[in-house]
């Protein structure tokens, strides 16, 4: 105890000193701080945007559906009865469900112009154009319970309102390439000839087909989804001739971190015959994603730890240097040399517990204010506006409270032991 | 001088007779596989990798090099559905969706192994380049086809064809990256009209999902039908 008081005075001696090291250690800490809230909120709105935006958290299949899912995951279907729907909704953490079909279709566009009489053929610019998409079948009205996000993004018009709509979304980027608009609301329907077909080959491999327009336009908001279309769901089921079958049940959770614990009460609800996965196994492109940062995060963190400690090696140094004579009259009243080091690395603990407790309650309270207030930004490769709000973890908060102390004194050890090793007789010859 | 060209063409000719050139074989593939003008009876069962199949029941007809018209008349979810090619279109014609709209060259043929370009487009001379490649048996030449432009159905295309009647025997397909996405047999070799005969069998493997294929089957085939041009237009599907 007597140590720690001699410490502080030791430290208050030179208040200029103690002053700069204390500033580079709060800076230090709260850049650090601010650098995880924001990284972490970068995060969070990379997940929400997949999960809230076009996943669910949850998602249900039949056996076997992930692992096939490039050939023709249409026979890996389901009834959808009323009952299935029951009881995934009773799982407890269950919020919502939504039925769902994922199938590859055509989209083809109309000529535009009609084809000649005299036989002759359309130049390329006037035809209609095919383009393969990857289409999901929705019924918007659980979807908006599931995905509330996507219905924010959607733009120009919007989500058809049935599942037996004739309308369809498309991503904005694929629908202008196809030279494809949003059809206003309320407007007349094109003729037959006018509108988009979209086709697909059925259950059982025959091409089927039906007239849609576009009813609004969806922007990309993760990479690689520009061939996302949404389709009513009892449209696709004519088109694939599923009546009252679905491929996939999307689930929404709450709390969000209860994903695990509803894939397995779900999984066991279920049986054997379906798989359940949740968002981060269905989407391991986000854990890398994430790993990926906080490895970048990590050594960033090191390269300033490392800065701010030299900083107080080099001050401590600096200390021991000017103490000499001072260091030389303890050892010869016979202070030990092992306290001789306590009383230096003592000193760093106490810079390192204030300049960690200040760096980290302003950092804090910056991260706070940034997360209430939120940062305009869009997420990696998404068109869509999203707002970064950044946060810290208690976890975050309790090692860097431990942390940084404990650098501080680990950074004193040297020019402790340093001045541990000064003989009496030279030291108080020293001027 | 004429002395030593007629040593030259005596000397030639026995290599001609012995070694056709690349030329020749695709001439003849082509009008084997797609005579200029003809009315077809064709069925095609499709298998998918859960075991399942589906057989559809078409009439083709073809009219020149770029005309083609399929009419589906089995199964019941299929009937009245047509397929046409003009030039380097192609429509499908879906009966509720009273109207027929585009559908492009590498598509599934219904959901089968063929894709479009397969069925609808059978000349080789002008799709691709060939080269003669050394064959893996002595009873057969390689051809070896580069796609000429993007509309084609494959990027390179291997051809086996039997020497003693230049009969096609199997057909290796590729795609973009050089891997093997299809491979053909042809078998059934059947003289439909007097001096004509083709394989009336061709079996499509699915080189991806070795559980899918595709066999189409001619039941009959008459050459030098007379079709109207008017059979071969877009206004003219559904009708």
């Amino acid at each position: 105890m007597a140590l720690l008081k001699l410490a502080v005075r030791n430290l208050r001696r030179n208040r200029r000193r103690s002053t700069i090291t204390l500033a580079a250690m709060i800076i230090g800490t709260v850049a650090m701080t601010c650098l995880r809230g924001f990284i972490n909120g970068q995060q969070r709105v990379i997940i929400d945007n997949q999960v809230e935006g076009r996943m669910g958290a949850v998602q249900v299949h039949k056996r076997g559906y992930i692992a096939n899912v490039l050939t023709s995951p249409l026979a890996l279907d389901m009834a959808d009865t009323p009952e299935l729907r029951q009881k995934l909704a009773k799982i407890p953490g269950v919020v919502a469900v939504a039925p769902r079909i994922e199938f590859g279709a055509m989209l083809s566009t109309p000529d535009k112009k009609p084809q000649p009489d005299d036989g002759s053929l359309l130049p390329p610019a006037d035809q209609g154009k095919t383009s393969f998409i990857m289409a999901t079948a929705i019924d918007p009205q659980a979807e908006a319970l599931v995905t509330p996000l996507r219905n924010s993004f959607i733009r120009g018009g919007k989500l058809f309102a049935s599942v037996d709509a004739h309308d369809i979304v498309l991503n904005d980027d694929f629908a202008r390439g196809l030279e494809v608009a949003v059809h206003p609301e309320g407007t007349p329907l094109p003729k037959v000839e006018q509108q988009l077909a979209l086709l697909a080959p059925d259950r059982d491999g025959a091409l089927n087909g039906e007239n849609v327009v576009m009813g609004a336009a969806l922007p990309s908001f993760s990479p690689g989804d520009r061939r996302i279309g949404l389709v009513p769901l009892g449209t696709a089921q004519r088109i694939l001739r599923m009546e009252g079958r679905v491929t996939e049940y999307s689930l929404a959770v709450s709390p969000f971190d209860a994903a695990p614990r509803v894939r397995d009460a779900a999984q066991a609800a279920l049986g054997p015959d379906f798989e359940v996965h949740t968002w981060s196994e269905l989407m391991p492109f986000i854990g890398t994603l994430t790993n990926t940062q906080d490895f970048i995060f990590s050594v960033i963190s090191g390269v300033f730890l490392a800065v701010v400690l030299l900083g107080i090696v080099n001050a401590m140094l600096m200390t021991v240097l000017e103490r000499v004579r001072e260091i030389g009259t303890m050892l010869a009243v016979g202070m030990r040399r092992v306290q001789i080091i306590q009383l230096f690395v003592m000193e760093g603990l106490v810079i390192g517990i204030v300049g960690g407790l200040l760096g980290i309650a302003l950092g804090y309270l910056i991260v706070t204010l940034a997360g209430h207030i939120g940062i305009p930004l869009p997420a990696p490769g998404a068109a869509v506006p999203s707002v970064v709000k950044p946060f810290i973890t208690p976890l975050y908060l309790v090692s860097a409270l431990v942390g940084v102390p404990v650098g501080a004194s680990l950074a004193c050890l040297w020019p402790a032991w340093r001045a541990s090793r000064l003989r009496p007789v030279e030291a108080l010859q020293t001027a | 001088m004429k002395k030593v060209i007629h040593l030259l063409t005596l000397l030639a000719l026995p290599a001609l007779a012995a070694e056709p050139t690349v030329n020749q074989l695709l001439a003849k593939y082509d009008s084997i596989m797609g005579p200029l003008s003809f009315e077809a009876q064709t069925q095609m069962t499709a298998t998918r990798e859960d075991g399942t199949s589906r057989t559809y029941v078409m009439k083709m007809l073809k009219k020149d090099n770029d005309k083609f018209r399929i009419y589906f008349a089995e199964p019941s979810s299929v009937k009245g559905q047509e397929v046409l090619r003009n030039g380097d279109n192609l429509w499908v014609y879906i009966p509720n969706l009273k109207r027929s709209t585009r559908i492009a060259n590498r598509d599934s043929f219904q959901g089968g192994d063929f894709n479009n370009a397969d069925v609808l487009r059978v000349n080789y001379q002008i799709d691709y380049h060939g080269t003669l490649i050394p064959s893996d048996s002595e009873d057969t030449y390689c051809v070896e086809l580069k796609a000429k432009n993007p509309d084609t159905a494959y990027d390179s295309i291997k051809l086996y064809i039997r020497k003693s009647d230049l009969m096609p025997v199997k057909g290796q397909y590729f795609g973009t990256s050089g891997q093997m996405i299809r491979s053909a047999a042809f078998s059934d070799y059947q003289e439909f009209e007097k001096g004509y005969t083709r394989p009336a069998k061709v079996v499509m493997q699915n080189e991806q999902v070795k559980a899918r294929k595709t066999e189409l089957i001619t039941k009959s085939i008459t050459l030098k039908v007379d079709v109207p041009v008017q059979r071969f237009t877009q206004s003219d599907l559904g009708k």
